[in-house]
C-alpha cells in the first residue's frame, strides 16, 4: 500500500514542480519587461499572416500606413500623402510626404507608392473594383492616378487598410514568405516576432517620421473568446482588450486599475424589408413596423447602454449622419397606419385584411447575439399592434435571404461607413447590382441620388447628398435602423495618451504611452 | 498480424471514401458559400457580377457530381486543393497545424494518464470506501461539465485569481498546462472508473488468487498481473473515443487560442472553406482508423492470449 502512496505523492510533486518552474520563468520575464515600456493587447480576430493587402493587423499594429486616413471625427485627412487634388474626378494627383522613410531606411517616393498599390490590387480580389485605377504615373513625390471613370470616392477608398504602403523592392528581394511575416512599412513599429494565428510582437521604429514612438515594444495576441479576453484584462496580463462581453463590464469597472471605453462604432443593426413580399410592400405597413421598434429598450436592455438609438444608416455622431429625431415606440400610431393600409382588428385582436391576419416571417441569425433579441422585442411590440411575427433563425442569413423569397423582414447588421464615406453602403445595399441588396430594394429617387453622389467630389456636397439619400431611405422605410452598437474596449489605466477610435484601424500609435 | 494490417488498410480506404462522399454532400447541402467572405462584402463594394464571376472561378456553377469527381481526381494524386481563404495548399495548412495539436494532445494525454492510473488503482484498492466515492464524484463532474466551462474556470482560478499561469497563447510550457489539463481531465476521470472496473474484475480472477497463494507480493499482483488485463477495455474505449478527444480539442483550442487543427476546422466551417473542411475530415478519419488499428495491435503485446487465439485459427 505504501507503494501507491509513494507513487501518488511523487506524481503530485512532479506536477507542482512543473507549475512552479513555469510560473517562475513567467515572473522573471515580467521583471525584465518592467524596464522597457511595453504594452500587451488581445485582439478578437486572428491573423494567419501579416500581408497588409489582405488583412488589417499590420495597420492596427502600427506597422503600415495608408496615403489618407480618418481623423477622430471620421473626416478624411492626409497621412502619407500631404495633399491631393483632382480637376475632373478622373485624374488625381497625390503629393507624397517628403520626410518619410520605410523601416529599412529607404525613402518613400511616388514610385514606391505606385508599386505598393499595384501589389495590393493584384493580391486582393475586390480591391481593384473599389479603387477603379486605370493607370498610375510616378514623378518624384507626385503620384498621378487615372481612374477608369469619374470617381470621387477614390480618397475614401485610399483610407482602406488594404491599400497600406509597403516597400515592394524589399519584398521582392526577401521573397514572398518574408514579406508575409515581416512587411516593411512606414509605421511607428516594426515586426520583432510573428507567429501565425498566435501573436505579433513589435518594436519601435526609432526613425518614425512623425516622431519617436513612446513605447519600446508591444505584443498583440489573438483570442476569439470574449470571456478569456475579459479575464486576461482583469489579471493584468493584457493592457488593452477589444470587444468585451457586456456582462463582464461591471466587474472590470469596479477594478480601480482598469477602465472601460465604450465608443460609437460605424456599424448599424437594422431591420431589412423584402420589397418583393406582398405584406411589407405597402409603405404604411413598413411605417407601422418602424414605429414598433422600441429603440430605447434596444439600447438600454439589449445593448446594456452600449449603443446609440439609430435615426438613419449612419451613426448620427458622424459628419454625414442625420440629426433628425429618433422615432419612438408608438403602438397606437402604428395601428392607425395599418388601418389606413386597409387592415381591421379582428376578434382575436389581430389586424386582418380580406379575412387574412397580418402574419410576417422575420429572419434572424445568431452570429451577432443582439439580433435575435431585437427580433424578439419587435415580435412582442408588434403583437400589441395586432401583427403576428414568426421568427425564423437561420445560420447564414445572406444565403437564406437570397435563396428564399417567402420572408418579409430580417434583422441585419452592416458596417455602414467603414471609410468615412456613405457611398460604400449605398452602392452595396441599395443599388440593383449591389451584393448586399438582398431585399431587392429599388427606389428611383434613391438611385438618382446615389448616382449623383458617385459623381460628386466636393465634400460638403457629398455630405448633403449622403444625408438626402438617408432621408429618402427613411421616408420610404427601405430599412428600419434600430441601433448603432458601441465598440467596447477594456484598458489598463497605465495606458496614457491614447483613445480608441471608431474605425478600429489605428490602434497602436506612436503617441501611446504607459505610466 | 499482417492479415490484420492488410484488412485494416482496405477498411481505411472504404471508410475514407464514404466519409468524403458524405461530408462533401452535406457541406454542399448546407446553406452559404465562401464567395461573400472571400470578397469581403462587409467592407468592400461588391456587385452580383463579382459574386457570379468568383462562383464560376471556384467551379460552384457545375453539378455536384462533377465538383466531387474533380476533387476525387485530385485527391488520388494526393492533391487536397487550395484553401479559399489563405490560398495555401490544404496539405500545407494541415501539416503546419498537426504538430501544434499533437503537442497539446500529447500533454493532455500525459495529464490524463497521471490522473487515470493512480485514481483508478486507488479506487479499486479501496472499493466503496472514501477514495472510491471521491473518484466517483470526480467522474460525475468530468462527464457532465463541458470542456469550455472547465477551461474558463481554470483560467479564472490560475490566471486571474492566482496569477500563476497565462490565460491563453502558445509558446511556453506554462501555456500548455491549462489547455492540456482542460482536455485531459474530463477523459481522465471517466477512464479512471473504467480502469477501476477492469481491475476489480481481474483481481477476482482465479490466477490472482493463485498468485496470492504462491506468495507473490501484493504490488506485483496489482501492477503486473491485474493491471495488464484491466488496461485492455480502457484502451478499447480510448481508441473509440479518440474522435471525441479531437472534438474536445476544437473547443479547447478556440478558448486558449491554440492554433491547431481544431481552430483551423472551425474557421474553415465558418468560412465555408470546403477544401480545408474536406482535408480535415479525411485526416481525422485516417487518424481514428489508424489509432484503432494501433489499439488492436497493442492487444497482442499486452495480452499474449490473443496471439495464441490467432495462431489457433
Amino acid at each position: 500500500m505504501k507503494n501507491y502512496k509513494n507513487i501518488l505523492v511523487g506524481m503530485l510533486c512532479l506536477v507542482l514542480v512543473f507549475i512552479a518552474g513555469c510560473s517562475t520563468t513567467q515572473n522573471s520575464s515580467e521583471k525584465q519587461e518592467e524596464k522597457e515600456k511595453k504594452v500587451n493587447m488581445i485582439f478578437s480576430f486572428k491573423a494567419a499572416n501579416l500581408d497588409p493587402h489582405t488583412g488589417f493587423i499590420p495597420i492596427r499594429a502600427g506597422l503600415t500606413e495608408t496615403l489618407l486616413k480618418l481623423d477622430d471625427k471620421s473626416n478624411i485627412e492626409g497621412w502619407l500623402a500631404e495633399k491631393w487634388e483632382t480637376a475632373d474626378n478622373e485624374k488625381w494627383v497625390f503629393e507624397i510626404r517628403d520626410d518619410v522613410k520605410f523601416q529599412d531606411g529607404k525613402k518613400l517616393d511616388a514610385e514606391s507608392v505606385k508599386q505598393s498599390l499595384e501589389r495590393s490590387i493584384e493580391a486582393n480580389e475586390s480591391l481593384g473594383d473599389s479603387l477603379k485605377i486605370k493607370s498610375m504615373e510616378a514623378d518624384g513625390q507626385l503620384l498621378t492616378i487615372h481612374t477608369t471613370e469619374p470617381y470621387p470616392a477614390l480618397p475614401s477608398e485610399l483610407v482602406n487598410p488594404y491599400t497600406s504602403i509597403v516597400n515592394m523592392e524589399a519584398a521582392k528581394k526577401d521573397g514572398e514568405e518574408a514579406f508575409k511575416n515581416n512587411p516593411i512599412g512606414t509605421g511607428p513599429f516594426k515586426v520583432k516576432e510573428f507567429k501565425s494565428n498566435q501573436f505579433v510582437e513589435v518594436e519601435k521604429n526609432k526613425d518614425y517620421w512623425a516622431g519617436e514612438p513612446k513605447l519600446d515594444s508591444a505584443k498583440i495576441k489573438f483570442n476569439e473568446d470574449a470571456n478569456v479576453r475579459a479575464l486576461a484584462l482583469q489579471s493584468k496580463e493584457a493592457d488593452v482588450v477589444y470587444n468585451l462581453p457586456a456582462e463582464s463590464l461591471d466587474t472590470i469597472e469596479k477594478d480601480n486599475k482598469l477602465r472601460v471605453e465604450s465608443i460609437p462604432g460605424l456599424r448599424a443593426h437594422f431591420i431589412l424589408y423584402n420589397s418583393q413580399s406582398k405584406n411589407v410592400k405597402d409603405l404604411k405597413v413598413r411605417q407601422a413596423l418602424d414605429l414598433l421598434i422600441d429603440r430605447k429598450s434596444v439600447v438600454n436592455d439589449i445593448m446594456l447602454g452600449h449603443g446609440l438609438e439609430a435615426n438613419g444608416p449612419f451613426n448620427s455622431t458622424l459628419p454625414f449622419g442625420l440629426d433628425e429625431e429618433v422615432s419612438e415606440l408608438n403602438v397606437e400610431k402604428a395601428k392607425s397606419l395599418l388601418t389606413q393600409a386597409g387592415y381591421k382588428e379582428n376578434a382575436g385582436g389581430l389586424m386582418e385584411k380580406d379575412g387574412k391576419p397580418l402574419t410576417l416571417e422575420l429572419v434572424t441569425y445568431k452570429a451577432r447575439p443582439e439580433l435575435p433579441l431585437i427580433a424578439q422585442l419587435l415580435q412582442s411590440d408588434a403583437g400589441k399592434a395586432g401583427i403576428k411575427i414568426d421568427i425564423k433563425t437561420v445560420e447564414n442569413a445572406d444565403t437564406h435571404l437570397v435563396e428564399n423569397k417567402d420572408w418579409d423582414l430580417a434583422t441585419y447588421s452592416n458596417n455602414t461607413s467603414p471609410r468615412g464615406d456613405g457611398s460604400y453602403f449605398f452602392n452595396t445595399a441599395f443599388t440593383e447590382t449591389g451584393a448586399l441588396n438582398v431585399g431587392m430594394i429599388n427606389i428611383p429617387e434613391l438611385n438618382t441620388l446615389i448616382e449623383k453622389l458617385n459623381r460628386t467630389t466636393d465634400l460638403d456636397e457629398r455630405t448633403k447628398l449622403t444625408q438626402d439619400a438617408s432621408k429618402v431611405i427613411n421616408k420610404e422605410v427601405a430599412h428600419s435602423y434600430a441601433v448603432y452598437p458601441n465598440i467596447i474596449i477594456g484598458m489598463n489605466k497605465r495606458i496614457v495618451n491614447w483613445e480608441p477610435t471608431a474605425e478600429e484601424y489605428y490602434i497602436l500609435t506612436h503617441n501611446m504611452d504607459v505610466k | 498480424m499482417l492479415t490484420i494490417i492488410k484488412n485494416r488498410v482496405t477498411q481505411l480506404v472504404v471508410v475514407l471514401f464514404i466519409l468524403s462522399l458524405f461530408t462533401f454532400t452535406l457541406m454542399k447541402m448546407a446553406p452559404g458559400d465562401p464567395v461573400l467572405t472571400i470578397l469581403n462584402a462587409d467592407e468592400m463594394v461588391v456587385t452580383e457580377e463579382d459574386q457570379a464571376e468568383l462562383r464560376k472561378k471556384l467551379g460552384f456553377d457545375q453539378p455536384l457530381y462533377i465538383q466531387y469527381g474533380k476533387w476525387m481526381f485530385n485527391l488520388v494524386q494526393l492533391d487536397l486543393g487550395k484553401s479559399y481563404m489563405s490560398g495555401k495548399p490544404v496539405t500545407e495548412e494541415l501539416l503546419t497545424r498537426i504538430p501544434i495539436t499533437a503537442e497539446l494532445t500529447f500533454f493532455a494525454m500525459t495529464i490524463m494518464l497521471c490522473i487515470t492510473v493512480p485514481l483508478g488503482v486507488w479506487s479499486a484498492k479501496y472499493v466503496n470506501k472514501w477514495p472510491d466515492q471521491f473518484s466517483r464524484i470526480l467522474a460525475l463532474i468530468g462527464a457532465s461539465i463541458p470542456n469550455f466551462w472547465l477551461g474558463l474556470i481554470l483560467i479564472y482560478l490560475f490566471a486571474f485569481k492566482l496569477g500563476v499561469l497565462p490565460s491563453s497563447g502558445i509558446g511556453s510550457y506554462s501555456q500548455i498546462i491549462l489547455p492540456a489539463f482542460t482536455l485531459g481531465f474530463t477523459f481522465a476521470v471517466v477512464y479512471a472508473r473504467l480502469l477501476r472496473a477492469g481491475l476489480l474484475q481481474s483481481l477476482s480472477e482465479d490466477y490472482i488468487y493463485a498468485a496470492r497463494a504462491r506468495g507473490v507480493k501484493e504490488w506485483r499482483i496489482l501492477w503486473l498481473h491485474a493491471f495488464r488485463a484491466a488496461v485492455l477495455p480502457v484502451l478499447t474505449i480510448f481508441g473509440l473515443s479518440l474522435g471525441s478527444f479531437l472534438g474536445g480539442a476544437v473547443v479547447v483550442e478556440i478558448l486558449f487560442s491554440w492554433p491547431g487543427l481544431g481552430s483551423l476546422a472551425v474557421d474553415a466551417i465558418f468560412n465555408r472553406d470546403y477544401p480545408v473542411i474536406q482535408g480535415y475530415v479525411l485526416l481525422t478519419g485516417v487518424f481514428v482508423v489508424l489509432t484503432n488499428l494501433l489499439v488492436d495491435l497493442s492487444y497482442y503485446v499486452i495480452d499474449p492470449r490473443m496471439k495464441r487465439k490467432e495462431e489457433a485459427l
